[in-house]
């Protein structure tokens, strides 16, 4: 049992910190875009924030589980094939850019307007203010925010057993559910919780490192 | 230094400043004063950039702000050393990092990749040029101990002066102060502010003080510029518009408060904070003579005769004997207000 359980576990951290890190990137070039033409942005264009924030929330309002299904033909036109651990990387991490995203912009649009102000006067730019000052000032939040995603893909990560993606949550459903393996569900969730609380506290370290 | 002619501006309609006309002399401490939502912040973000103005101008070092580009404003904000209220510091760096910060925005851009890369550590340490800068201020704000430690562990003051440094730090020719001091408690209001005077005189420094604190304008403002919902009320050199004791700055300092009409409407005057917080004046009034009055208003500021503060009650006519009796006995200062009956009461 203890080598289904370790290969489960593989691929779940395959998949979890993979489309963490891409979605990472991704959500936090999609929010410098949002906070750079929002409404109190450095440069605000109303059209092009409500494009962007219109597909951010129709992405999000997906269930994973549908979105998934119906990102196959990409995910085969990316990753090649359809199905495995790899390929539920592609939809994972559609699913979390926009998430990530809107955390992002929360942290950035929780930074002081008044030490926005201060680089303003004297003589910052917009790109020095943007990342030299708002980036900076707002990392504690952003990292602990990318604790919180890479535990929302762990738990979507489960669902990618749909598409024959493996891990820990397949494990628990198909083998420990359906064949009524009962040891084999426990220990699965065991781990799912141990994963959970070792991400969480590892970006609670890192906020109160950084901070 | 600053000319600002039949300057407007309105936020949506609805109007901000109206028709200012003044100019700061190159050298001078000059204060805009007012209540707060008079327009004073936004004048003063006029001078950087910070703000947009409708109508008319504004020439800062013979340039006209309004019609700078972005890099003739950030030209422009360079010479322009600020302050604020709330300090504008970044909370995750460091007292040096703060200071520094200017210099880092302002040096010469990387002329190679490779310098690029090698200034993308950020574990880079600064030039000489920059560490000699910003502990050269840091010692003159008395800090250079404290260079390494968090901003966010130092007191009100010692924040404000890390401002300053670092609004110093480009050698800026004016210096303009938002409300400096208005977060600090009175004791650290005198440092900051005897030590804007020692920059002033020391560095020739021009600077523009924004507060709506009597003492501030008082204690360092060669001349000053009362401002009320956008409308210049008086402008003058500072001891003469205290000394004259013009009509619109009685105003600003005692406000219209709307006195009761029935009854007798007393101001009684504050030497010292003490006696309100300790003594407890207003009520241990209330209590030992057993009469209940209203308050009017008051408010606790520096004036020209060292009162601290007063406060406006209201006592009913039938009690008015007792309560004169009382407060001649507690040796307090009181003055009766409106009704033609201003008679000044003062038992020593």
């Amino acid at each position: 049992m203890a080598e289904i359980m370790l290969d489960a576990l593989a691929e779940t951290l395959l998949m979890v910190s993979c489309s963490t890190l891409f979605s990472a990137a991704g959500g936090f070039g999609l929010s410098i875009l949002l906070i750079m033409t929002g409404p109190h942005g450095l440069r605000p264009n109303p059209r092009v924030y409500t494009v962007l924030d219109i597909v951010v929330n129709l992405v999000r309002s997906f269930p994973f589980m549908i979105l998934m299904i119906a990102l196959i033909p990409f995910t085969r036109l990316v990753a090649g094939v359809a199905y495995g651990s790899g390929a539920a990387i592609v939809p994972l991490t559609v699913a979390a850019i926009p998430f990530m995203a809107r955390l992002i912009e929360g942290s950035l649009l929780e930074v002081d307007p008044g030490v926005v102000e201060a680089a303003r006067s004297f003589g910052a730019s917009d790109r020095q203010i943007l990342f030299r000052v708002m980036v900076k000032e707002a990392l504690p939040s952003i990292v602990l925010n990318v604790a919180i995603l890479a535990i929302t893909l762990l738990g979507y990560s489960a669902m990618a057993g749909a598409i024959g993606g493996g891990g820990l949550g397949a494990l628990a459903y198909n083998e420990g559910y359906i064949r009524f393996k009962a040891d084999i569900m426990f220990c699965s969730v065991a781990v799912l919780i141990l994963v959970v609380q070792c991400i969480q506290s590892g970006g609670n370290h890192l906020y109160k490192k950084l901070r | 230094m600053i000319t600002v002619k039949n300057l407007e501006k309105h936020y949506g309609g609805v109007p901000v400043l109206r028709d200012l006309s003044f100019s700061i002399e190159e050298g001078e401490i000059f204060g805009i004063v007012g209540n707060s939502g008079a327009g004073k912040s936004t004048l003063l973000r006029c001078f950087n950039g910070l703000e947009r103005y409708q109508g008319g101008s504004v020439t800062v070092m013979g340039k006209e702000v309004a019609a700078l580009n972005e890099a003739g404003l950030k030209a422009l904000r360079r010479d322009i050393g600020m302050i604020f209220q709330n300090f504008g510091l970044m909370g995750r760096k460091n007292v040096f990092e703060n200071v520094a910060f200017p210099l880092r925005i302002w040096e010469t851009p990387p002329q190679s990749f490779r310098e690029f890369l090698a200034r993308l550590q950020f574990w880079r340490a600064p030039s000489k040029e920059v560490t000699d800068r910003v502990m050269e201020f840091l010692e003159l704000m008395g800090l250079a101990d404290k260079h390494f430690e968090r901003v966010q562990s130092l007191s009100g003051g010692q924040k404000q002066r890390v401002g300053i440094a670092r609004a110093l730090a480009l050698y800026p020719k004016i210096l303009l102060c938002d409300e400096a001091t208005s977060a600090l408690d009175p004791n650290t209001t005198m440092d900051i502010l005897s030590l804007l005077q020692s920059i002033n005189s020391r560095l020739k420094l021009t600077m523009v003080v924004v507060t709506h604190q009597m003492e501030v304008v008082k204690r360092i403002c060669h001349r000053l510029l009362l401002l009320d919902k956008g409308i210049a009320q008086c402008l003058g050199k500072t001891e003469e518009l205290f000394i004259s004791s013009t009509e619109c700055l009685k105003k600003f300092m005692e406000d219209d408060y709307t006195l009761i009409a029935t009854g007798t409407n007393i101001r009684l005057m504050f030497m010292s904070p003490r006696e309100i917080s300790q003594d407890a004046v207003i009520t241990t009034m209330a209590r030992d003579l057993d009469i209940s009055f209203s308050i009017v208003g008051g408010k606790l500021e520096r004036y020209l005769d060292d009162v601290l503060g007063f406060l406006i009650i209201n006592v009913p006519d039938e009690h008015l004997d007792v309560v004169f009796c009382y407060m001649k006995e507690k040796n307090l200062h009181w003055e009766v207000l409106g009704n033609g009956r201003d008679n000044v009461g003062r038992p020593r």
